[in-house]
């Protein structure tokens, strides 16, 4: 397999697209195949359209790994697909008002919640589905895990063309007000692991900053609020390489983070002073 | 033999995507071994690319590649580096021909005479026409890339585009498979393939469906979306693997600064490169999901195992006779699977058992230390509990590679063994401890 193919080249791609002519490579045939014996077709697709994909695909044959491909260090897999995808995404497709019954983290049980669901997002980490949402009486933007969901029904009201835009609107700049920023300085000894360190962040929205009189990177990561916590772990996850030099509050969570597991290994904050004392 | 190779496109993405925004030009062509004009040149190539998949508005146009491949989390619908993949270059004529013919037989099946007849009256007139010979070259190219069948089996021969997995499913159908293809492209390697299915069809859905942009449903969280650069070369090397063929390539360390050495042809010009030519019996592709990142383990002759990180690796070539018989590839393996056994990701350090104790949340709420202990501990095990904590104990290869991993866990997770670790522990908390002290 060549993923480098002619038949790939993007000026032929977009003759194709103007003439509206679509195909389907053996390369793309294989890869379904292979993807189909994954145990998440069976709830991808209804029995019969499963079957006509796997009919349509005998003369394909599968990518062969033989064991020479091997994962590492992964999230053990829960639920890639859930029974609720196909019918949100629907819903989703059609800009449809839903009216949802759910219950929260809090474990409070709620009925009928009208809304107007825009995203369905996979956490990689949790392995995990939440439909991200907007609450139509309460103008908050909601992220519910899709085990949580009881039902999810179209709303027999139909949404306008231009309500849906203005939602959509709303949406956004709610998503801008929940951002906040974080600036991680690369520890100047630790440049050598620079790539590690951008590889560690390329999931995030971030813009890189070079000193290079100093030779000091420094990364503006913009991120949901509520991730605050899963930036800190990755912040941990790189020790002493990077260090927090803007945020307050992340920086505050980062000594309390220190001092607490210090504590756990018996290491009162004395013993810390002596450390330093005795190498100043 | 080497084949066509995108190693300066895929070093250029990769700077590119990593470092977003942080060099000058003069800083990004050093980094990559390039003269400012190499990059000037490869800039406005992948912008061409970008651009025409993208069919970016005029107003667009101005934009720099990086504010185009800028990652924005709610935006991100398309993979944004797979048009890479479509940087194989071919001439215009055999673009507009290749084109001219698959449109042809997607209207109706036809033989090899009736197309050239309809690829002579239909070519733009500045281009050159084809003749019999180029037509036949063009069906069996097409055939072999498996996108047209031969319809029936009387001379002579009527062609058809091979696209009956889009003909006999129905729109909610195509509708599921375009959902598939892009939960399963973006959950699992290799995914470029997966990637080009999805794009496929999502053009051919927008085609028939109002509201197309809501095609795009779905986001990733934490997804490691550069990661299709290194796949560039997975099958190479798979396919070198499954042949048992040795393969040499100029090796970049991450570590060293320089990514990328152009072959210049004028000699007065040409420098010494940074990296290491090497040659290596390819045994294993691992995958590394904390980062994101690809490894190629393999076999040296005076070393035994190697390790190479992918993205290092550039001007990948093989010799087709230089093969190895199988009972030495076996016995590669084996001391592979056996080294690797216990490896966090590839170290294969001296094996020791770590435990270490981790710390509920607190009464009442959801446990979500043991939750992520128990998905992403590899083949540790819980050997303890009770309500205030648990042990967690696993055998590994060296404790370089699980620390960050443990250290992540902040003040919830203590080390009890080995002893090194827990004093190393000990010590980064007081380093971080210092380093984020109040002033």
């Amino acid at each position: 397999m060549n993923p480098f193919e002619k038949i790939f080249n993007y000026q032929l791609i977009t003759r194709l697209d103007d003439s509206g002519t679509s195909m389907v490579t053996a390369q793309e045939r294989s890869w379904l195949k292979t993807m189909l014996q994954q145990p998440e077709a069976e709830a991808a697709f209804t029995p019969e359209t499963l079957e006509k994909l796997r009919l349509l695909l005998e003369p394909a044959s599968p990518i062969d790994f033989s064991g020479h491909l091997v994962e590492k260090a992964g999230n053990v897999e829960v639920q890639v697909y859930h029974p609720l995808l196909r019918p949100l995404r629907r819903l989703i497709r059609d800009r449809a008002a839903a009216s949802l019954s759910f219950s929260a983290k809090s474990g409070g049980i709620y009925n009928k919640q009208l809304g107007l669901p825009y995203k369905l997002e996979y956490s990689m980490v949790k392995k995990e589905w939440y439909l991200l949402w907007y609450h139509l009486r309460t103008r908050r933007l909601m992220s519910t895990r899709l085990q949580k969901i009881d039902s999810a029904a179209v709303h027999p009201q139909p949404i306008t063309a231009e309500r849906y835009d203005q939602l959509q609107a709303e949406i956004r700049s709610k998503l801008e007000e929940l951002k906040v920023s974080a600036t991680v300085e690369v520890v100047r000894e630790y440049n050598a692991e620079l790539s590690r360190i951008l590889y560690a962040f390329s999931p995030f929205e971030k813009e890189v900053l070079y000193d290079d009189e100093e030779d000091v990177y420094r990364l503006v990561l913009s991120f949901s609020r509520g991730e605050s916590e899963y930036m800190l772990s990755k912040i941990r996850f790189l020790g002493k390489r990077v260090r927090i030099v803007d945020n307050a509050a992340m920086h505050r969570r980062m000594y309390e983070s220190a001092s607490m597991a210090l504590a756990r290994y018996g290491v009162t904050a004395d013993e810390c002073e002596g450390d330093a004392a005795a190498e100043a | 033999m080497a084949k066509e190779s995108f190693d300066k496109e895929i070093q250029f993405l990769r700077m590119l995507v990593l470092t977003s925004g942080a060099y000058s030009r003069q800083q990004f062509a050093d980094r990559l071994g390039i003269s400012v004009h190499t990059y000037d040149k490869t800039l406005k190539r992948l912008k061409d690319i970008v651009a025409t998949t993208q069919q970016a508005l005029p107003e667009e146009q101005g934009k720099q590649l990086g504010d185009m491949l800028r990652y924005s989390y709610i935006d991100a619908a398309d993979p944004m580096l797979l048009f890479l993949f479509r940087a194989k270059s071919i001439k215009e004529t055999e673009s507009e021909r290749l084109s001219l013919l698959l449109a042809a037989m997607d209207a109706e099946p036809l033989t090899a005479g009736e197309l050239l007849d309809f690829c002579c009256t239909h070519m733009p007139e500045e281009l050159s026409l084809p003749d019999e010979k180029t037509i036949r070259n063009d069906l069996k190219y097409l055939e072999q890339v498996g996108v047209i069948r031969k319809a029936g089996a009387v001379r002579p021969y009527r062609y058809a585009v091979n696209n009956e997995l889009l003909q006999s499913l129905t729109d909610e159908e195509l509708l599921d498979l375009h959902d598939f293809a892009h939960v399963m492209a973006n959950t699992r390697v290799p995914s470029i393939q997966g990637y080009l299915l999805q794009d496929g069809l999502k053009k051919h859905i927008a085609r028939t469906m109002e509201n197309s942009e809501a095609l795009d449903a779905f986001v990733y969280k934490y997804h490691y979306y550069s990661r299709i650069l290194d796949e560039a070369h997975l099958f190479s090397l798979l396919h070198a693997i499954q042949n048992r063929r040795k393969i040499s390539f100029l090796y970049f360390s991450p570590k060293k600064p320089a990514s990328y050495a152009s072959k210049n042809t004028n000699p007065l010009f040409e420098r010494d490169t940074a990296g290491q030519q090497v040659t290596t019996i390819p045994l294993q592709i691992v995958y590394d999901h904390q980062y994101g990142r690809w490894y190629l383990l393999g076999h040296q002759a005076r070393f035994g195992l190697k390790k190479f990180r992918i993205e290092g690796m550039t001007e990948i070539a093989w010799e087709d006779g230089d093969t190895v018989d199988e009972a030495p590839f076996q016995e590669m393996m084996s001391e592979l699977e056996l080294r690797t056994r216990y490896s966090w990701l590839i170290d294969t350090g001296r094996t020791v058992t770590v435990r270490a104790r981790f710390f509920n949340p607190g009464p009442g709420a959801p446990n979500f230390i043991k939750d992520r202990v128990l998905r992403q501990g590899q083949w540790g095990v819980i050997t303890e509990e009770n309500e205030n904590s648990f042990i967690y104990e696993i055998k590994v290869n060296g404790t370089i590679e699980i620390k960050p991993w443990i250290r992540s866990f902040g003040s919830s997770c203590e080390v009890l063994e080995p002893l090194h670790l827990r004093k190393e522990m000990i010590q980064e908390w007081k380093e971080l401890q210092r380093c984020y002290e109040p002033v």
